[in-house]
């Protein structure tokens, strides 16, 4: 294990060390990754590398069968306690109104109910979904659906924020605009971020770093400095693009 | 997992426990056995009821016939009379509103609530249980089978019609294998049904059947050839309803999971 | 209102009206109308031979007693659904028990309640407990069972397990099964207590219609039958009601 003592700020938001998960067969093979605090960190990688596994496995939500992951310095040993988490679809409870999901991620964090309804009311607007609160997800586009489960998992005022492919059940044209709205967002309330997708175009639009899986480990990755918003047209990324569609082949 | 933790064990488990507890109460005096016959009496009583039967003659095999006989004659007579008659209704929306409100209050009027009229009718013999069965069994065919006319899929009978088939054809080819699956989830419910009543009309108005055979039973203090009764019932029905799941899967291969039809 | 919405309105009552109409003619054209009579006249003669009083207490002794069992029925089963999903064990003990007693119809319990509670209101309210316990049990085990794990996921990243997690997800989410169990179950204990005051008792509305056969008033039986099948009928649009603005204003019912 590791006896570092090194400086907080130093130290990675996240970090995972020789992680290796069996399903009988090896999904994920000694990994190491490093997460720097408030970096955007996208995986990408074809269906089957592992991606999703990793993140869950960061989030607590599954053991790995050896290996260990620290966020801020401390171990994993389950689900929560900072670790917010932005599922793909149908995570948003059905009976509670869009507001009242946001709360309850609030009330995670011990506030007291008025204090829970100002921050959701609070973020229910950074989402730009003021006035929808009252509505509850059946009614609401998969687009608001996700821009509400983001602003409950902020609600949490989390450490770290997994996202595990939030906009992969959506249109093209409403992702483009999830993608958006989420770097708008982000930019306002700061956090560290993991991000999986299967879409190069996204994570070229949106991290800091790409980290390439394939084989139960990282095959390459990819810091991108430009700054954002990044045009979706621009020469650089199409290269970049070019350059990890190798890997994936 | 331990073998002590499988559902099987645990539920077997619990099942001889509390068997045992109930004889060992019995044997012990704290539960009478008038009241609470113990599983060795219902046992004994089990074996009279196949061999010499109650009232003496009358083995249970006999009872049970008789009671399937009502039910199945009942149920065969409604469903030949609703299907038709529903299939025509559901497709044809002008009938479906004109008969709604009586359908509805049909179905809604307590079947057993007529027996009494049944019995003033049709006199104590057989007819008026099979009628009875009938009634209970028509409403619910019919309203399953309106439904499944009225909800085959459009997209279905827009491509038979591309494909030139219409009228009896469309009818025969395409409306019909596509209501199969609800009808046969109506017999599940309609036979249920048919189950619930007979047991009710059996314990007023005869001396042969199930229903009649527990009744009569308990007015002799014969509470232990009671619950064998209550238990061929019981098997019967869940005879019935894993028979028609198998029935369902050898005539709708195609068809997977057959959703609960609702009220 | 939109105009094929008053059309099925006016079809509705034209078929009605039709229907009674044709009643009232077959009854006036055929048999004695002693055994066969006219809506007209099964209501006026009930309407003679019985005081409204003695209809009302009728009416409110059944309701009660449905109102009794039902309550001890769906509590119960959602309990016992709710304990069997929770903890496995219990669950594994009780499933085996519950499978084997449940395809017996409550009708057949009914000489046994007699044996265990006498011709009381007991007995009755024991059946019609069965009538509302089993689909009430059956529909909670499997709500509070198919909960969608993404939930179970989500709340668990938001701190909220052990019993929390019962309280406030697991139990929402089985709400519409639950819905379904009651108004099913509702349904079921109706009729169990028909039958059941047909066979074993002194008053109800099953009572009230066993009693006039022994004088043969079929006026009166009919209006029975027609009462009974109103009153299924209002209490299940009730009970719909308000599950559609509960359970109905989040999840399609």
């Amino acid at each position: 294990m590791h006896a570092r003592t090194a400086p907080a700020e130093a130290r990675p938001k996240i970090a995972v060390r020789a992680v290796t998960k069996r399903y009988g067969a090896a999904v994920l093979n000694g990994l190491d990754l490093e997460v720097a605090e408030n970096e955007f960190v996208t995986l990408v990688g074809r269906s089957g590398c592992g991606k999703t596994t990793l993140l869950n496995i960061v989030a607590g939500l599954v053991e790995a069968t050896s290996g260990d992951v620290l966020v801020d310095g401390a171990a994993v040993t389950g689900p929560g306690r900072g670790k917010g988490v932005v599922f793909q679809a149908q995570a948003l409870f059905p009976w509670l109104t869009a507001i009242r999901n946001i709360e309850f991620g609030a009330r995670s964090r011990g506030l007291d109910a008025a204090a829970c309804r100002a921050e959701a009311e609070q973020l229910l607007a950074l989402v730009g979904l003021a006035g929808y609160g009252d509505r509850y997800p059946a009614q609401l586009s998969g687009g608001m659906q996700q821009r509400v489960a983001i602003a409950r998992a902020l609600a949490q005022d989390p450490q770290i924020l997994l996202m595990d492919e939030p906009f992969g059940a959506l249109d093209e044209i409403t992702r483009i605009e999830m993608q958006d709205e989420l770097l708008r967002v982000w930019s306002t309330r700061r956090k560290t971020v993991l991000f999986v997708t299967h879409s190069i175009t996204e994570a070229l639009v949106l991290s800091d770093r790409i980290v390439v899986m394939g084989g139960g480990g990282i095959v390459a990755e990819y810091p991108l400095d430009a700054p954002r918003p990044r045009s979706r047209a621009d020469a650089r990324l199409a290269a970049l693009h070019e350059r990890i569609w190798e890997h994936l082949r | 997992m331990r073998w002590v933790d499988r559902p099987w064990f645990q539920g077997t488990a619990c099942l001889v426990v509390l068997l045992a507890l109930w004889e060992g109460a019995s044997a012990l005096g704290w539960l009478k056995p008038f009241q609470f016959p113990p599983p060795s009496r219902i046992a004994a009583a089990s074996w009279e009821m196949v061999v010499a039967g109650f009232p003496t003659g009358t083995r249970i095999g006999q009872h049970a016939l008789v009671t399937l006989q009502r039910i199945f004659t009942g149920f065969a007579l409604a469903t030949v009379a609703a299907i038709p008659l529903g299939l025509l209704i559901g497709r044809v929306p002008a009938l479906d509103q004109l008969t709604l409100p009586i359908v509805t209050f049909a179905r809604s009027v307590a079947t057993l609530s007529l027996l009494p009229l049944a019995l003033l009718w049709f006199g104590l013999g057989e007819t008026s249980k099979v009628m009875l069965i009938a009634y209970a069994c028509f409403w619910v065919m019919l309203t399953n089978a309106i439904a499944a006319a009225k909800y085959v899929d459009p997209v279905l009978v827009r491509a038979a019609r591309t494909m030139d088939v219409r009228g009896p054809a469309l009818f025969f080819e395409v409306i019909l294998p596509a209501a199969t699956p609800r009808l046969l989830a109506g017999a599940r419910v309609a036979i249920g049904i048919g189950f619930m009543v007979i047991v009710g009309a059996e314990m007023i108005a005869t001396v042969a059947g199930l229903g009649a055979l527990i009744m009569e039973a308990r007015t002799f203090y014969r509470t232990d050839v009671s619950i064998v009764g209550m238990i061929a019932l019981g098997v019967l029905g869940f005879a019935f309803t894993a028979g028609l799941a198998w029935l369902e899967g050898r005539l709708l291969p195609w068809h997977r999971g057959l959703a609960e039809v609702r009220r | 209102m939109s105009g094929a919405r008053l059309r099925e309105i006016a079809l509705g009552v034209a078929g009605t009206i039709a229907f009674l109409a044709a009643w009232e003619l077959a009854a006036r054209l055929g048999p004695g109308s002693a055994l066969f009579p006219p809506p007209s006249g099964a209501v006026a003669e009930a309407l003679a031979r019985l005081p409204l009083a003695t209809v009302a207490d009728h009416v409110a002794v059944s309701l009660g007693r449905i109102t009794a069992g039902f309550a001890a029925g769906a509590a119960l089963g959602v309990a016992i659904a709710v304990a069997a999903g929770w903890y496995r064990t219990f669950g594994n003990f009780v499933r085996p028990v519950v499978e084997l007693l449940r395809p017996i119809p409550p009708l057949a319990w009914i000489p046994m309640a007699i044996v265990w509670f006498g011709l009381g209101e007991a007995s009755k309210v024991f059946v019609i407990f069965l009538g509302a316990f089993f689909p009430v049990l059956t529909n909670a085990y499997r709500g509070i069972t198919g909960v969608d794990p993404t939930l179970v996921r989500a709340a668990q990243t938001m701190d909220v397990t052990g019993v929390a997690l019962l309280w406030r997800v697991m139990l929402p989410a089985a709400l519409p099964d639950i819905a379904v169990g009651l108004r099913v179950g509702w349904g079921l204990s109706f009729g169990v207590l028909v039958a059941a005051e047909l066979i074993a008792a002194d008053r109800g509305m099953g009572f009230m219609i066993m009693n006039a056969r022994q004088t043969a008033e079929v006026g009166v039986i009919i209006f029975g039958i027609l009462l009974i099948g109103l009153a299924t009928l209002a209490t299940d649009w009730v009970l719909g009601l308000a599950i559609r603005r509960s359970v109905g204003r989040w999840h399609p019912v």
